[in-house]
């Protein structure tokens, strides 16, 4: 097992030095203090990844307009250079991506261009398979890459999750846990206790009869799961004080992926201990990002509802001082074809950019843009592996091993300003 | 409420039913003693029409003659319910049917207003057999309540110089005259007090929308409905439901105009009309008709004569719909009506476009079909060389009109290949078996239909779910037909030759319409009896019999519905909704 | 007005284990040796709740009382050989599932409704045990069909020989499209079946090398799943000389099997994999302790004589064993709707389950659950307690199935603190910390003056609070 120094003194001290050096603190004295301490001072970095499910298109998305290929290419997709948002001479952002643009202009977002890994796979499945496990060699493997994160730092004396799935769809693979359970949740409620109605006198002196200290001294187990009650009933409270306060008042888009940054947000105010979030755009199955045939209005959808949903949250983090300690992440399981299909579509890919957002980021444009003429099988040639992406958010941003959870060391990427 | 008053209640109701003697003084029209401020109000002004369709010889042997009457009439229960019954009968000296109809003879009526309140209202034709029946049940209430060691809960007050009962301390119920008036709270009643004490203008007559949906209500109906929609929809259910159909695209299509009226009306007021032994039910609502730049224009009839075509009968058949949509129009206002790209969205557009090689599917292919749109289910015949399936599902037939059929043709028969071929090739590649493309001819028609072969299976008696399908395409004049089996594919080229035969007119202004046979629904619902029992089992955790005894009732119900068909359309600028349910009781 | 009799339950404290003997708990002979009653280590109803989740999926007030009247090894040799006919209930949910035509969802409702109405929870209890050990998952087998026969192989050899289990499973088409090896040619060997096997299976690791599993992989070839069956292809096996864990020869999978069978780790994977489930899984047994049992098990491989042997034994009724698990969610779930004798919609229970972290069908990795205190953080508890409230609410998707005030009636507990004590003693068999017994009983008082409809609502809400207790989250 892996401790941060962080981890460890959270563990050892828990919320108040002295009352957990007292094992025999009452917990519920334990659990109000736990709620009512702001722990903003040690504060833990937290990751948000967005799915993009089916196969994002990303040269439409950060389109190399400087390019002659491109046109040449797509003579039904290709955008207008005038309605881009111009990054520099070769790329520009989407014309329905202004949002993304104002964040990359703030600083607040990255791009890392030409990511991908060797010998592509062309196939959803085995291509999302891969970017879950983040071991293309092994596709029996039984594990995604944010499970085995949460597995390793997993702690009894922790009982907070450490990861949540948000949003409608099956949990994607890439939470795969071997011991753990990590949740799917689809709104706040999931993970507040709720009581039979007209009882709730009542509650304050259950919750007592469950903290109160125990005879059986030798039994871990019931200690364990006292430790873990209190926990929840501090939770409990902190959800509870992060929706009733009106003074959030971050607007969101009227999109699903809004709805469920609006609730990883809150999430993060309450402060319950959660340091991966998990959602997703394109809604399970295949995924909307599948663009085989009328690719332009679909995508410029999709586009949008990324753009404004990440917007709407890296505003309303700044807006309550937490972006810095948050940063988004998205990807695809691959890009598509340069060329275009006859069917105003086109067809599954390879490399593609990811994007990252937050309040701590290096540099706007990482790596350049794959060569429009040197193709593997008509798709863009990656030159990033994304397992260094992985390497360096686990390492210099969430404070875990990456050696141990990608089994080799990956070489960091410089993108993070910490 | 607990137990004993709903049974308190559900006797007193059977009480009113039960009078004899000429009416008293004279009082006024129920509605004036209603609070203007009512959301729902059901008044019956014949009851007796009513009572006539559900307890004749005819309807009351048909009933009795069921296994489940025969199995719950041997119940302790039921058999304490006949008792009472009994007892009532020789306490009124009548029987139950007559003293039914005669208690509740000069009308019922009930009103739900805001705050959760809800009044009844029972005129009957004898004052004292009212008061007797009463003091009967005020008996009851107050040996139950010794029964169960509490406190005798019966209490009455006076209030405006009329009495004022209550049977638990909740509800309020009165009798004035020949007419009970009941409410499950005080203040309720009290409201009530005072309309009839004379508080003019705040009763329900001097409601303008109260009253624009009276002056609809047609002379002969046996019951009307008023419903003030404006606070029902804002009722967080109802709104969630509406809202819905704006996200759901098959929803918003399915219920196109609908829900728009509805969404734009002030009221909704039904009426319902006995014919023989149909009942049926007229809605209307005051919304207006959709605006042709509303995104719910494509369902709407726009040229007198346009509007949705008559059902199609085929053999067996279980439902029949019709609607009226340009699928075009609808599917080009498709971003603007659905924002959000769904999984679902793309994968279709994707095959769409593989199977349509590439032509635009708005303009290309959707404009290809004409608005009337047919759709038919039925229950399906198996062959036993060929098997039959463990669970038997219907036969489902869609019924296109195509505008250049000689062209559009091979196009679709191309594009169905193609989806055949793609099942088949996906199928392979999961080592499953294939689908067998066959084009046979029936009645000079050239089809195609793709089935699985069961050579190989043994047991043919119960087959997987798969064996129900044996999807057909059949273009046959200017239609074209989508079918699960080729079974109802035929049937549906038989029915579309005679309507081409005897050339049919559109029902005009009408854009959606509804049809279902209850004879052979329930005959569908008995050979599927074995699943449906267990699926139940799981579900809701009930026993076996438990499940069966829910299936048998089920089935039964429906049975006795011989056939319903809805149709919804505009009239004279207003959203009507014609429903009309014909009861079997053989 | 009419007072009733009242029928109180007994003070708590005689409910409560008996102290350690911990000096003799190290000894083998004393451990595994049948617990008999006496003094000091008297029979009652802890112990007899104690044995009931562990054996079964909790028990009944009717169960309890039984058991406290037939004394500890009766009860056991009901559990382990009912009189009931199982096999013939077997049979008729074997039908059930069979008509679900493939509905992986259906197949979970089925189980969950089999494991409450069985006469032999024992089985299924092991059955769910090599649903863990022997994983496959719904979602890489696509096939539910290969599922049913999967999980029926599961209960059909459950307690029966590990020996048989082992080469069933490794030719169950389930468990080789699950590994991903539904192919394996002689030109290139799967590995995929001969790792887990060793690795997770049998021996466990540090017991093989690698040449081990590609000289096993070699053994296996030939071994092919075609349309959903198992099939074995002469040409493509490799018929040359292999040499595994030492020994050399012209081997096939069955020997393998044969040889991993021969190892004392295999024996000593099982045992201590059974120690958890079924005896303590918050300290690792000491090696001398369970030697006796695994010397014991890799002569014949009987499983049924090793729970056996577990059940009966000193150590499975001492406070080394009680309450030292945490109940995984069925066992949680289940616990409920035992003791309050009632059936509830398993279609929605195998649903809430998996969002426990416990979907049927659906181990998460080749490895199973791994359970203990990984089943439980923040949001699993927060979700426990919820999904015990939708049982006991009394509406909702669960209804009215269960209903504490009812059951409390029923066995003659009729006025309301009796009721309380009664669901203490039912869930919890009244063993609590006096103070905590008495906090508990505290926080709700008899309605005086409340209608009579009440008290069912109050004692649900009660129930739900002692379902919630920390103790009830433990076996």
């Amino acid at each position: 097992m892996y401790y941060t120094r962080r981890n460890f003194l959270r563990a050892t001290l828990g919320a108040s030095t002295l009352l957990s050096f007292n094992p025999v603190a009452p917990n519920f004295l334990i659990r109000s203090l736990m709620a009512a301490a702001p722990r903003s001072d040690d504060r833990d970095t937290v990751l948000v990844v967005v799915q993009l499910s089916g196969g994002n298109d990303g040269l439409n998305t950060v389109v190399p307009y400087g390019d002659d290929e491109y046109a040449k290419n797509r003579p039904t997709l290709c955008l207008p250079p005038k309605d881009l948002h111009k990054i520099d001479s070769l790329t520009g952002f989407h014309p329905r991506m202004g949002a993304f643009m104002r964040l990359y202009e703030e600083g607040h977002l990255s791009i890392v261009q030409g990511v991908g890994y060797p010998n592509s796979d062309r196939s959803h499945e085995g291509a999302m398979r891969i970017w879950h496990t983040a071991d293309p060699d092994k596709p029996s493997r039984q594990t995604g890459w944010l499970g085995r994160t949460v597995d390793s730092i997993w702690d009894p004396n922790n009982t907070n999750a450490h990861a949540v799935f948000v949003g409608p769809i099956t949990q994607p693979f890439g939470l795969n846990a071997e011991n753990v359970i990590i949740p799917s949740i689809r709104s706040l409620h999931d993970l507040i206790t709720n009581e039979m109605p007209g009882h709730l006198k009542r509650q304050s002196q259950w919750k007592r009869a469950a903290e109160l200290p125990r005879d059986d001294r030798d039994n871990p187990l019931l200690h364990f799961l006292q430790r873990c009650a209190s926990n929840v009933y501090a939770n409990d409270r902190r959800i509870e004080a992060v929706t009733k306060t009106a003074t959030n008042t971050a607007e969101y888009p009227p999109f699903q992926l809004a709805e469920s940054l609006r609730m990883v947000a809150q999430l993060i105010r309450a402060d319950i201990g959660i340091r991966i979030f998990f959602t997703e755009l394109g809604g399970g199955g295949i995924g909307g990002f599948d663009n085989h045939a009328n690719q332009l209005d679909n995508h410029c959808a999709l586009l949008h509802q990324l753009s404004e949903s990440v917007a709407a949250f890296i505003q309303d983090l700044k807006h309550e001082k937490l972006l810095d300690q948050v940063l988004l992440m998205t990807f695809s399981e691959f890009g598509r074809t340069l060329k275009e299909n006859g069917r105003r579509g086109t067809g599954h890919g390879a490399a593609a950019p990811i994007f990252l957002a937050g309040g701590k980021l290096k540099s706007g444009l990482i790596g350049s843009h794959p060569n429009l003429t040197d193709l593997d099988n008509g798709a863009l040639k990656f030159h990033i592996d994304f397992r260094r992406i992985y390497a360096t958010i686990l390492d210099r941003w969430l404070g875990f091993k990456s050696q141990i959870i990608l089994d080799r060391q990956f070489e960091p990427l410089d993108i993070l300003n910490v | 409420m607990s137990q004993k008053l709903a049974l308190v209640l559900a006797l007193m109701l059977a009480a009113f039913v039960l009078e004899t003697t000429m009416a008293g003084q004279t009082l006024p029209p129920v509605n004036r003693w209603i609070p203007q401020d009512a959301v729902i109000v059901l008044e019956v002004s014949k009851p007796t029409a009513l009572l006539e369709v559900f307890t004749n010889d005819k309807a009351t042997a048909a009933v009795t003659a069921l296994p489940l009457y025969k199995e719950q009439a041997s119940k302790p229960q039921f058999k304490e319910f006949l008792n009472i019954i009994n007892f009532i009968e020789i306490t009124l000296d009548t029987d139950w049917r007559t003293g039914l109809a005669k208690l509740t003879g000069d009308g019922i009526t009930l009103a739900i207003c805001p705050d959760n309140i809800m009044l009844a209202f029972i005129d009957a034709e004898d004052e004292y057999m009212l008061e007797r029946l009463h003091e009967f049940f005020l008996n009851i209430a107050r040996s139950e309540a010794e029964k169960q060691g509490q406190s005798d809960r019966v209490t009455s007050k006076e209030y405006d110089g009329v009495t004022v009962w209550t049977f638990d301390g909740e509800e309020a119920h009165a009798i004035i005259g020949k007419r009970l008036v009941f409410a499950n709270r005080l203040e309720g009643l009290k409201a009530v007090l005072e309309l009839r004490g004379g508080a003019k203008g705040t009763s329900l007559v001097s409601n303008p929308t109260y009253q624009a949906a009276k002056r609809t209500a047609e002379p002969d109906a046996v019951a009307t409905v008023f419903t003030n929609l404006k606070p029902l929809m804002q009722l967080p259910q109802v709104a969630q439901l509406l809202e819905q159909q704006r996200e759901n695209p098959l929803a918003a299509l399915s219920f196109a105009g609908i829900a728009e009226a509805v969404r734009d009306s002030n009221w909704l007021a039904l009426g319902l009309h006995i014919e023989d032994s149909t009942l049926v039910l007229r809605a209307l609502v005051d919304g207006q008709m959709v605006a042709p730049t509303s995104p719910a224009a494509f369902a709407l009839p726009n040229n007198p004569g346009e509007g949705v075509l008559p059902n199609l009968s085929v053999p067996r058949r279980i439902a029949a719909l019709g609607f009226y949509r340009d699928l075009h129009q609808f599917y080009s206002l498709k971003d603007e009506l659905f924002p959000e790209r769904t999984s679902g969205l793309i994968f279709f557009e994707n095959m769409m476009g593989i199977f349509f090689s590439g032509r635009d599917l708005t303009d290309e292919v959707l404009a290809e079909t004409k608005p009337e749109i047919r759709f038919v289910v039925a229950e399906q015949k198996y062959d036993p060389t060929i098997g039959t399936p463990q669970i038997k599902l219907p036969a489902f037939g869609a019924i296109l009109r195509l505008r250049h059929p000689v062209e559009f043709n091979e196009v679709v028969e191309e594009a169905w290949q193609k989806a055949v071929g793609l099942i088949n090739f996906t199928r392979g590649q999961q080592a499953l078996p294939g689908l067998i493309i066959d084009r046979p001819i029936h009645k000079k028609t050239k089809f195609t239909v793709a089935y699985f072969s069961t050579s190989g299976i043994h047991d043919k008696t119960s087959l997987d779910q798969r064996f129900n399908i044996r999807p057909a395409l059949a273009m046959p004049g200017e239609y074209l037909i989508l079918s699960s089996t080729d079974g109802l594919a035929r049937n549906l080229i038989d029915a579309l030759n005679q309507e081409m035969e005897r050339s049919v007119e559109p029902l005009s202004g009408i854009h959606s319409s509804v049809e279902i046979d209850g004879g052979q629904l329930s005959s569908i619902l008995e050979a599927n009896r074995e699943t449906l029992v267990r699926g139940d089992m799981i579900k809701k955790g009930s026993t076996q019999e438990e499940a069966e005894t829910g299936i048998s009732m089920l089935i039964t119900l429906v049975n006795l519905v011989d056939n319903v068909k809805l149709s919804i359309g505009v009239h004279e600028g207003m959203t009507q909704a014609n429903l009309e349910m014909k009861l079997s009781w053989e | 007005m009419v007072v009733k009799s009242e029928k109180m339950a007994g003070h708590n404290q005689s409910r409560r284990i008996h102290p350690a003997v911990a000096e003799k708990l190290t000894d083998p002979r004393w451990a595994w040796a049948a617990y008999q009653p006496d003094d000091q280590r008297p029979w009652n109803l802890a112990l007899a709740g104690h044995l009931y989740r562990r054996a079964a999926f909790g028990a009944s007030w009717y169960q309890l009382q039984q058991a406290l009247s037939d004394g500890p090894q009766r009860t056991v040799d009901r559990l382990l050989r009912p009189r009931a006919d199982t096999a013939a209930f077997n049979s008729v949910y074997d039908g059930y599932e069979a008509s679900t035509a493939g509905s992986i969802d259906g197949l979970r409702a089925w189980w969950l409704r089999r494991i409450i109405q069985t006469p032999h929870p024992l089985l299924e209890k092991m059955t769910l045990f090599w649903h863990s050990h022997l994983a496959a998952n719904s979602v890489k087998v696509k096939n539910p069909r290969l599922m049913l026969q999967h999980v029926q192989l599961l209960r059909n050899l459950a307690l029966n020989s590990f020996r048989d289990m082992l080469q069933a499973i490794s030719r169950d088409p389930a468990v080789l499209i699950n590994l991903q090896v539904d192919t394996n040619r002689k030109a290139l060997p799967n590995e995929n079946l001969a790792k887990p096997l060793m690795e997770v299976f049998t021996l466990g690791s540090g017991h093989y090398t690698e040449k081990d599993i590609r000289e096993a992989a070699r053994a296996f070839t030939g071994w092919f799943v075609l349309k959903g069956q198992f099939r074995y292809i002469p040409r493509e096996h490799d018929g040359n000389v292999k040499e595994i864990l030492g020994q050399k020869g012209n081997f096939t999978g069955d020997d393998v099997i044969r040889i991993v069978l021969e190892q004392p780790a295999t024996a000593r994977m099982v045992v201590h994999k059974l120690y958890r489930w079924l005896i303590c899984e918050t300290e690792e047994p000491d090696m001398m302790l369970i030697t006796p049992l695994v010397e014991s098990f890799v002569k014949d491989y009987d499983i049924l004589k090793l729970v056996e042997t577990m059940l009966r034994s000193n150590l499975f009724f001492s406070p080394a064993a009680y309450r030292r698990r945490i109940k995984c969610p069925v066992e949680f779930a289940l616990g409920i709707v035992k003791a309050l004798e009632g059936m509830v919609s398993t279609t929605q229970l195998g649903q809430d389950l998996a969002d426990l972290g416990q979907n049927l069908y659906h181990p998460p990795t080749v490895k199973g659950w791994t359970g203990g205190q990984h089943w439980i953080n923040t949001t699993t508890l927060v979700g426990r307690h919820n999904l015990a409230l939708a049982l006991l609410r009394g509406s909702g998707p669960y209804a009215d199935k269960l209903n504490p005030w009812a059951v409390a009636k029923k066995h003659g507990y009729s006025t309301f603190t009796a009721a309380m004590q009664f669901l203490l003693d039912l869930f919890l068999q009244g063993d609590l910390d006096p103070d905590v017994y008495d906090t508990v009983l505290k926080t709700v008082e008899a309605p005086a003056n409340i209608s009579s409809d009440d008290p069912e609502e109050i004692l649900r809400s009660f129930a739900h609070m002692v379902v919630t207790l920390p103790e009830f989250h433990s076996a």
